[in-house]
């Protein structure tokens, strides 16, 4: 417990320090607002949700990316060395991505409240679930995350990876354009994409009743949602991220606790050579 | 010998087909410095990595404190201390919050951890930069953090791949100074590696190592005694009779133009060859063996000193 809390701290103190990753990654959300919102004028409230929610997505993958930093640093060595259990240490990732994108998907929250005052939220237990729910997702596509950072083993493969698998998670999953507004094919792609369930659920929850524009957003994605006639609903979209997380936080702790060091890191110390 | 706290016993290590240590075997005595000397590639980290339990071992049994680094991995893990190669720090940390951090992994109890840091960062002088972020030291501040780090849970056992490596010859002697001081304070087992013979000097044992494989293990004192010899260059206004006592007591010699190098096998024959020429004699000097000319001896080669491929 006390290593996990000390990861944690450990982790929320690099996010806090890297000023300049920090600033871009709560501009950016507010760009992608003013974009999209000048294309689909009046859905603030649905585009808001979206963009929060690929926020807690982003910061889960970007602890793992600092995994892979720390891999190739050599702190994780110092880590690995220690008595403590890999498994520890993977679950001490996953709860600080989970506060991270909580926390992310927060501030970026808070700000677009003040500035769109008509999406505040219109009771307590929405903000509260509207947390519970960035920390849901932060904390699966760590698992993810986790998961890419332990197979790839050096940072460009992983900064490769990642750019390719990332892009089209978040643009084809409706959080910023509705997937029953992409072509057929692509809502296809949509299905198979974990994201979409996230961002399906969430706008349940995160949004105001009685947005107009949210609730035909939601039917609209629903009837796109639809497997073989299986209705999916927010329910089932969180149910089918639990399945998403549970395999995914299992797969990536289990090759996390199996990386051999002796196979790591040989192209960066190569290139280290190279220089020397 | 007292007990050996670190047993390797045919250890070898192949990456792919490459085979980096080939089937080596030794002991080393608990509280003793043992030192691990060779040039590079030679398969020092190899087996360092492999007895901390980083890497996995091909062949071999490797125990330390009677437990074996791939069965029990976190009892080992518990009882040492690593300062690898490459630096470990968490550089966006400070000082401390990189001790503490250590601390919490290795269960050291709360309420000592505060005394701990102080006693350590006292004895790398680190004192008034505990709260400057890693990333603002000089390489040997750094490697002091390291070795610091290290020794706060007072491990039974600390590896040093390569502490000095880097580092200017008065920090040299200062991290010498905090690891003797150590292994006579708290008896801590000492496992070293270097390209510095004089560093190697300060080893109770050393192992020299080439090409994976372990071709010398003796003291520094064996080491020399078995693979060197002393050397006397003497100059001496009466040659003729200096020469020819030398050839009576068996001592081998060359002349040179303003002196005489003999090989100094026999002490007790030297010094009698000596005191019957001793008002001849206008200038002397002993040259003992050291750690170079043995390895020089046994692979015809130098290491080259600095490390650098
Ligand atoms: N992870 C690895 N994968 C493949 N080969 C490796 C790996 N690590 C080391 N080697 C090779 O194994 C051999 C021994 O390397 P090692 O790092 O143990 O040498 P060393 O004695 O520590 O040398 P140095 O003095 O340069 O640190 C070298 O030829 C090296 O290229
Ligand atoms: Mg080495």
């Amino acid at each position: 417990m006390a290593v996990i809390k000390a990861l944690c701290i450990r982790n929320l103190k690099a996010f806090w320090r890297n000023k300049p990753a920090l600033i871009f990654n709560m501009i950016l959300p507010f760009f992608f607002i003013f974009v999209f919102s000048s294309i689909f004028a009046g859905a603030i409230a649905m585009m808001l949700a979206g963009i929060i929610i690929a926020t807690s997505f982003d910061s889960g993958l970007r602890v793992s990316s600092s995994t892979i930093d720390d891999m190739t640093s050599g702190f994780m060595k110092e880590v690995l060395v220690s008595p403590v259990s890999r498994f520890t240490i993977a679950v001490g990732q996953f709860v600080s991505s989970a506060i991270i994108g909580s926390v992310q998907g927060l501030l970026i929250y808070i700000i677009g409240v003040i500035i769109f005052p008509d999406i505040r939220p219109n009771s307590p237990l929405t903000v509260i679930l509207v947390i519970a729910s960035m920390a849901f997702v932060g904390l699966i596509f760590a698992g993810f995350g986790l998961l890419l950072a332990s197979k790839s083993k050096n940072m460009q493969t992983f900064q490769a990876l990642s750019m390719a698998l990332t892009m089209p998670m978040t643009f084809i999953s409706g959080a910023y354009i509705p997937l029953f507004s992409l072509p057929v094919p692509l809502q296809w792609v949509g299905r198979f994409n974990p994201m979409t369930y996230a961002v399906h659920f969430f706008r349940d929850v995160a949004i105001v009743s009685g947005d107009e524009i949210m609730k035909y957003t939601l039917a609209r994605e629903q009837e796109v949602l639809q497997f073989w006639g299986l209705n999916i609903t927010p329910t089932v979209s969180v149910l089918i991220l639990v399945v998403f997380g549970a395999v995914f936080l299992f797969l990536s702790t289990m090759t996390f606790t199996r990386i051999d060091f002796s196979k790591m890191n040989r192209n960066i110390m190569d290139a280290v050579e190279m220089w020397s | 010998m007292t007990r050996p706290i670190i047993q390797v016993k045919n250890f070898t290590k192949r990456y792919g087909s490459f085979e980096a240590v080939k089937n080596i075997s030794f002991d080393v005595a608990e509280g003793s410095i043992f030192a691990f000397l060779g040039p590079n590639g030679a398969g020092k980290s190899t087996t360092i990595n492999t007895l901390c339990t980083i890497f996995e071992k091909t062949e071999g049994q490797l125990l330390i404190d009677g437990k074996d680094v791939s069965r029990e991995k976190n009892a080992v893990r518990q009882s040492i201390g690593v300062v690898f190669q490459d630096s470990t720090l968490d550089k966006k940390m400070t000082i401390e919050e990189n001790l503490k951090m250590h601390c919490v992994f290795y269960k050291v109890p709360r309420a000592e951890i505060e005394e701990r840091i102080n006693f350590v960062l006292d004895l790398v002088d680190l004192k008034e930069w505990r709260r400057k972020p890693v990333s603002a030291l000089s390489g040997g501040m750094t490697r002091r953090v390291e070795i610091a780090r290290g020794l706060i849970h007072y491990p039974k056992v600390l590896f040093l791949d390569e502490p000095t490596t880097g580092l200017d010859p008065q920090t040299r002697n200062h991290v010498w100074e905090y690891v003797l001081r150590l292994q006579k304070e708290k008896n801590i087992t000492i496992f070293l590696t270097t390209h510095y013979m004089d560093e190697a000097e300060h080893a109770d044992d050393v192992a020299i190592m080439d090409h994976g494989k372990i071709i010398a293990h003796d003291s520094p004192f064996g080491l020399k005694k078995q693979y060197t010899k002393d050397r006397a260059y003497i100059t001496t206004s009466n040659a003729p009779k200096f020469e020819d006592l030398l050839t009576q007591q068996g001592l081998n010699f060359e002349k040179r133009e303003r002196y005489h190098r003999v090989d100094v096998e026999d002490n007790a024959k030297f010094l009698y060859v000596l005191s019957e020429c001793r008002v001849d004699i206008t200038d002397m000097e002993l040259r003992k063996g050291t750690l170079n000319d043995v390895f020089l001896d046994i692979t015809g080669r130098e290491i080259r000193e600095g490390g650098n491929a």
